[in-house]
């Protein structure tokens, strides 16, 4: 095989490994933090980890497919091949965008600034269940069927950071 | 922690109870438990801030200058029904640990006290209004507020007395307004006290009784996270 054959192999694999990698951090995760599946103490950890460090990794995966493409592109001049290649680091990109969304966020929207109402102006029925706190001097009370949907609310009550969850 | 106000994500779910994760360190938490799981905080715990969970009719009797989440105008059509907690109590669940007579749904209300953890069956409350036991050793009551759905718990010892007898002596059929309404009586004293554990009457008057946490979740979490929990009715202390 002489250079540029092998060249253009390495830039082959090179995509191909990216988006290996790029392939199982984007699913393993997902695959085991699942709603109705059990998750292990271990592979929970495991895909906790997968997680901390997928942004990197998918934008090195996603450099090295676009920089081979690249190279390869130039060191190609079969057609078939050159657009197998970009299609490859285009498919990088695409996994990484994907392991962008944060699929719980988008099925139950973040509040970004809560918004509260004075007790004797809310429309709350009295029998609508709420959590509520005193702290710092301030007393409120998030109603469960609001908290249960978004599941987090980061709040300041009486000047104190805290974060109420569901 | 360490001075650094955390911002939270709703990011992955272990064994039906969610995972959070702060926007500032990247750092993974479970629910539950407050605990940070992975990432650089791993192993912190955040410090739990005393709720309750009651009907807002009987919270605004407490607090009538205190404030109420207002619903996300975008996010409404997605708010829980009313009946979510019914349909709920028939989803299956990934844990179970159940046991003869405790269903993995079941509700319980779980007291820490002493390095020990005990769980009160919520329906077994509801049904006795109030009653009294012992967590790690510490006499515990557990009493049955006006709106008969939210339940407390308080040490149930006044002074150096050690534990004293109470009694919900509240006329449901004839239900008192307001937060003072007295609630139940001690036999010690015969004062009368408030569903805030206060004493509104009586030789106990101005004083309070100690608050104790109470966590009401499914059997199969608390279990989960309690390995060793005993259970009121069932499991002896």
């Amino acid at each position: 095989m002489d250079l540029r054959a092998k060249r253009r192999l390495t830039y082959g694999l090179a995509i191909t490994g990216s988006l290996a990698v790029s392939l199982f951090f984007l699913v393993y995760p997902v695959y085991v933090i699942r709603p109705f599946r059990h998750q292990g103490v271990q592979e929970l950890q495991a895909a906790l980890a997968v997680l901390r460090f997928r942004p990197e990794v998918m934008a090195v995966a996603v450099a090295v497919a676009v920089v081979s493409a690249v190279l390869h592109w130039r060191a190609q001049t079969r057609t078939l091949w050159r657009i197998a290649a970009v299609l490859g680091a285009a498919g990088v990109a695409i996994l990484a965008g994907l392991s962008r969304i944060n699929i719980y966020e988008l099925m139950f929207h973040p509040i970004g600034q809560p918004a509260f109402v004075a007790a004797g102006e809310t429309k709350l029925d009295g029998d609508e269940k709420v959590i509520a706190v005193a702290v710092g001097g301030a007393a409120r009370a998030y109603p469960i069927r609001i908290i249960s949907y978004h599941h987090i609310v980061n709040d300041v009550a009486g000047g104190v950071p805290i974060v109420a969850t569901y | 922690m360490n001075g650094l106000r955390l911002t939270f994500h709703l990011a992955g779910i272990n064994n039906q109870n969610f995972l959070m994760r702060d926007e500032e360190t990247g750092t993974y938490w479970q629910q539950i438990t407050g605990r940070a799981i992975s990432g650089p905080l791993a192993g912190r715990t955040l410090p739990l801030i005393p709720c309750d969970e009651l009907t807002f009719a009987l919270w605004k009797t407490e607090q009538p200058r205190g404030t109420v989440l207002a619903d996300v105008p975008a996010y409404v059509a997605g708010y829980a029904p009313e009946d979510w907690d019914v349909k709920m109590r028939k989803a299956p669940t990934v844990l179970s640990y159940a046991q003869p007579g405790i269903a993995p749904r079941d509700l319980m209300l779980g007291v820490h006290a002493s390095g020990a953890a005990r769980a009160f069956p919520y329906d077994a409350v509801a049904a006795a209004k109030l009653l009294q036991d012992r967590v790690g050793g510490e006499p515990v009551l557990l009493v049955l507020g006006p709106d008969r759905q939210s339940v407390r718990a308080f040490r149930a010892g006044i002074g150096k007395g050690g534990r004293v007898e109470f009694y919900r002596t509240y006329d449901d059929k004839n239900p008192a307004p307001g937060a003072q309404a007295p609630l139940m009586m001690d036999s010690a004293s015969g004062s009368h006290w408030d569903f805030q554990g206060c004493a509104v009457d009586g030789p106990a008057k101005g004083s309070c009784l100690e608050r104790m946490e109470v966590i009401k979740d499914y059997w199969f979490d608390w279990r989960h996270y309690n390995p060793a929990t005993t259970v009121y009715g069932k499991t002896s202390r």
